[in-house]
């Protein structure tokens, strides 16, 4: 029971933070950001490349990654979503852009980083075993820290931050928010470049446990999704519910179904359905986000 | 308007710009041969080294001088189509390759799409060699793909029976992302392990693909304490990430795959708790590899930068098609001569250190002979690098 | 009006006369299946079009072209029914199917029912590798190709099997389902349930005060497209003559979508279109090896910076652009 429950507070602790980036970007723009998953394979690469290639510390490699995506982030909202949110009619179109930038960074990264799996080497060894109750191995506990430390900075940048109130403002309410002079561009595209930034940060710290591959975009945005979507979308208490939610769910769908084994993960999706059928905006979205 | 006729115009250009380029390779005698595989999204890596295998060997080929096949010698030319992992794509993969005038073709990846090929194939008289091992795209009345490796129902047993009798394993479970593939191989794994009389604890526990961490997944597993722990058709990405958390659970077991693997993968991805790890490779390790094959290796990194050890299985069938063809140059635009050429067909295999030889085999599994012979190379990594553990035959 | 049927006269023109020619004289028979896949997807497309008109975003159009594929194949491999019969079937089940999970779920509106319609086509594949009566992961293969339509002694459609070029049978069925199904989707957008349809997607709550029983509408919309997605998905096994739980995954439904914004949401024969440039520039992008997907994707960013609206924006005249 303790190992369920921390293997869910892990899993959840990394959830929470891909989706924060991700809702962040839905909250202020309105965008579905198919390329977050994308972002967060390119965050990892980065790392890769800086602590396996280059053989620099690990904390650089994670300062690349976090500044490498920033910037892609900004520059991504300023030239390719602004224009088109402006001219489009429905503002779903910028589904389609997302989904062309997240192909193109597929391809990107295909050219740039190659097709293999890549992952550095742990850095820090041995295994924490409390009486074969709780099995954790350190780096693992150091990561889920370090998520978790990355997760209360950006609530308290958010919170206190005079830039985290203006995009708070501006994800209540965008017009309001201009009204009040608010310079709404400048901070949507902080705005994105803090999401994919995150992103980056998340690909960064999980390559030294899970390594990265190109084919991991896809899949962890609609694992993203999937978490916005149970705390509701554009909140981010609700990112953050909705990750460790998640986690839990995997945790403990996979060890109290494993012998229904090939079902685990239809129940899980199918719960989530009903879950969202009864409960329409999430655990705390705002209805029809 | 003019807005309009300049959008127009360009795109009518670049569409023609398109057909003329596809259409101007025809001076020399040019031998196509065709790759219908996944080389973009997650699955890329089994495609192309796949791609990279053919292109590097053809590449060598035509550096020598070409392949003579009857009185004409040949350039070799790799035709390779992306079907992005799909069904739908393969079909038209497929459809470009007979519109080529292709007649061999290397691939589809996946079981879904190599089923999928098959009536393009049959229809336009096409040889293809899928890695995929449904049973019936090999036994009749299927009868133009060839299988090009060695199948898991193949493999499995003889690594299971080799561990019963070396290592005293007794109980077995197996683990399988939930997709076509690995659930079959699982399937076909399961059937085997009970043949040979083994417990199987545990085989109902799979994961999806895009899973990061995977204790939960093991946790189960692990606790139904298997003497050997089978990962079913494991993706070299997820391979690593599996034994590096089965490890740390304390599991101390062997475990072992029926899939090639990337010893460079292994080392990065779990270090030394991949030692032991049992995989079924090529013809790369250092104890069967020829020069030639060596070689082959050396061409392959200047190529493309980085060899990949997936790419020791996948070295074969171009050699199988070529020296096919030079068995009986008739077959260059009839496979029903090259079929008829299979069963009687034997070339040395020049991979391979020894009198190994190149010849179909498969009666036993298919009732035709429709598959490649590769030698059942069971490789455990050790330190970095795979080290031949034992090596059978498939007939 | 005239002008409108000269239109849909050269449509058909081109379709069934021209394309053939075409092909007929380059010699490339190749074409034939890529555009059978562009009629077929283009059917699944108009589906998730028609989710689009009354506001909802379709991510689960795959889902349905694959419980469509694996009805006609169990009805075809196991009760032995004539293809011809299970087509119609497909989409019916599809569209039986679609009232009960949509009744719960058109309640969900924007990113929320996007994402479920997303998890949905997951869903369905989980289910296939779990099912027996569809064979698990094995998929089902082998099945036959269509087999004769006869009415009352009289063939309409000949045997499959029989033919010396079935490719050109599967593309001229294709683009006949084509055809019927923009016929379908222009009548209704042209209906007063497109009137009622529109009013959902601006208003849903002025148009329920207005006495529109929305409920209905959506629940009605949604099957429709449903039964789309299950023909494309029944005629899709017919040519591959196989099917498996990944023969139609999210990538596809996310492609279905994908061709509808592509072509321009306000328009009915966007999606078409989209389908069209999209499926079909893949193909013809292969030349490009390894930066295929590099272009593809590279213009498919350009082309929504150029025309964000899609691409049947470019004949709109009134609009006024800065």
């Amino acid at each position: 029971m303790e190992q369920i429950l921390a293997n869910g507070l892990y899993l959840g602790a990394q959830y929470a933070l891909i989706a924060l980036g991700l809702t962040l970007i839905f909250s202020l723009m309105n965008v579905l950001n198919f390329a977050h998953g994308q972002m967060y394979v390119f965050g990892g690469f980065v790392t890769y490349t800086v602590v396996a290639q280059f053989g620099l510390p690990f904390i650089v490699g994670l300062v690349a990654s976090a500044a490498v995506l920033a910037v892609l982030g900004g520059l991504i909202e300023k030239f390719l979503f602004r224009p088109v949110i402006r001219r489009s009619k429905r503002e779903e179109s910028t589904m389609l852009l997302a989904a062309g930038i997240a192909f193109f960074l597929d391809a990107v990264i295909l050219l740039l980083f190659g097709e293999k799996q890549r992952g550095v080497p742990k850095i820090v060894n041995g295994v924490f075993n409390w009486d074969m109750r709780i099995i954790m191995p350190y780096d693992r506990i150091l990561i889920g820290i370090l998520a978790i430390t990355l997760i209360v900075s950006f609530i308290l940048f958010m919170q206190y931050s005079r830039t985290g109130r203006a995009m708070r403002a501006l994800a209540q309410d965008r017009m309001a928010a201009q009204l009040m002079g608010v310079d709404v561009d400048r901070y949507s595209m902080i705005g994105f470049a803090l999401g994919a930034m995150l992103a980056g940060l998340v690909g960064g710290l999980l390559v030294t446990i899970t390594g990265i591959n190109l084919g991991m975009g896809g899949p962890t945005s609609v694992k993203a999704f999937l978490m916005i979507m149970i705390g509701g979308a554009g909140v981010i208490s609700g990112a953050i519910a909705g990750g460790f939610i998640l986690g839990m769910m995997e945790s403990v769908g996979l060890t109290l179904l494993a012998a229904y084994g090939d079902i685990t993960y239809l129940v899980i999706f199918a719960t989530l359905m009903v879950f969202l059928a009864i409960r329409p905006q999430g655990l705390m979205g705002k209805p029809w986000g | 308007m003019k807005r309009r006729v300049f959008l127009a115009t360009t795109g009518l250009s670049i569409a023609l710009a398109v057909t003329a380029s596809s259409a101007a390779w025809a001076e020399n005698a040019k031998l196509k041969i065709g790759f219908v595989g996944v080389t973009s999204g997650p699955a890329a890596a089994w495609g192309i080294s796949n791609q990279r295998s053919m292109e590097t060997r053809a590449a060598w080929l035509n550096e020598l001088g070409g392949v003579t096949i009857g009185d004409t010698t040949y350039d070799v030319e790799i035709v390779p189509f992306d079907d992005q992992k799909d069904p739908k794509r393969a079909i038209a993969g497929m459809e470009k390759m007979a519109q080529d005038g292709i007649h061999y073709v290397v691939g589809p990846n996946v079981d879904d799409g190599a089923a999928a090929v098959r009536p393009v194939a049959e229809q336009n008289g096409i040889m293809y060699f899928p890695y995929a091992f449904p049973k019936e795209l090999y036994t009749p009345p299927a009868s133009n793909a060839i299988l090009g490796m060695v199948a898991n129902y193949q493999s499995g047993p003889a690594i299971y029976k080799h561990l019963m009798d070396n290592a005293g394993v007794k109980k077995v479970a197996f683990v399988a992302a939930n997709e076509s593939d690995p659930l079959s191989q699982r399937d076909g794994g399961v059937e085997a392990a009970k043949a040979l009389g083994l417990e199987v604890v545990s085989d109902s526990v799979t994961y999806q693909v895009d899973t990061t961490d995977f204790t939960p997944v093991l946790l189960p597993v692990i606790q139904s304490a298997p003497d050997l722990l089978v990962l079913s058709g494991v993706s070299p990405a997820n391979a690593p990430q599996l034994i590096r958390s089965a490890r740390e659970l304390g599991y101390t077991g062997l475990i072992s795959t029926e899939t090639a693997q990337d010893a460079t993968v292994l080392m990065e991805g779990a270090g030394d708790l991949a030692n032991g790890f049992i995989s079924v490779g090529g013809a790369s390790t250092p104890e069967l590899a020829s020069d030639a094959m060596r070689e082959f290796v050396d061409r392959y990194t200047n190529m493309f930068g980085e060899y990949n050890d997936e790419s020791n299985t996948k070295v074969y069938a171009l050699e199988y098609i070529l020296e096919t063809l030079k068995a009986n140059p008739a077959a260059i635009d009839d496979v029903e001569a090259f079929k008829a050429t299979m069963d009687t067909f034997e070339a040395p295999n020049p991979f391979m250190v020894g009198d190994a030889k190149l010849t179909y085999v498969g009666t036993t599994s298919f009732g035709q002979k429709r598959q490649v012979s590769v030698p059942l190379v069971v490789n455990e990594f050790r330190d970095g690098k795979f080290e031949t553990l034992f090596v059978a035959q498939v007939d | 009006m005239a002008l409108r049927l000269i239109g849909i006269g050269a449509f058909l023109l081109g379709v069934f006369v021209l394309v053939p020619v075409f092909i007929a004289v380059t010699g490339r028979w190749d074409f034939y299946y890529t555009l059978t896949s562009v009629a077929l997807l283009s059917v699944g497309a108009a589906g998730v079009w028609l989710t689009f008109y009354i506001g909802r975003i379709n991510i689960g159009q795959g889902a349905y072209a694959l419980v469509g594929g694996y009805v006609s194949a169990i009805l075809v491999m196991k009760a032995g029914f004539s293809f011809w019969v299970t087509l119609p079937l497909a989409g019916v089940a599809c569209a039986l199917i679609s009232v009960v999970i949509g009744l719960p779920i058109l309640r969900l509106r924007g990113v929320y029912f996007a994402m479920v319609t997303l998890v949905l086509t997951e869903v369905a594949r989980l289910t296939a590798l779990a099912l027996p009566v569809t064979n698990g992961a094995k998929g089902i293969t082998s099945i036959p190709l269509p087999g004769e339509l006869s009415i009352l002694g009289l063939t309409i459609i000949p045997d499959f099997a029989g033919l010396a070029n079935p490719k050109l049978a599967f593309y001229l069925m294709g683009a006949a389902l084509m055809a019927l199904t923009y016929l379908v989707l222009w009548r209704i957008v042209n209906s007063r349930l497109g009137h009622l349809c529109r009013s959902l997607q601006q208003n849903e709550e002025l148009a329920a005060s207005i006495g529109v029983n929305t409920a209905m509408l959506r629940v009605l919309a949604y099957s429709i497209s449903s039964f789309f997605g299950g023909i494309a998905g029944a005629m899709f096994v017919a040519i591959s003559q196989s099917i498996y739980p990944s023969s139609f995954v999210v990538t596809d439904s996310v492609n279905f979508m994908l061709y509808c914004f592509l072509g321009g949401l306000g328009y009915v024969f966007g999606p078409m279109l989209g389908t069209l440039l999209l499926y079909f520039g893949w193909d013809l992008l292969s030349v490009a090896k390894q930066y295929q997907l590099l272009i593809y994707s590279g213009s498919m960013i350009a082309l929504m910076l150029v025309l964000p609206n899609g691409l049947l924006s470019l004949f709109d005249k009134k609009e006024s652009r800065q």
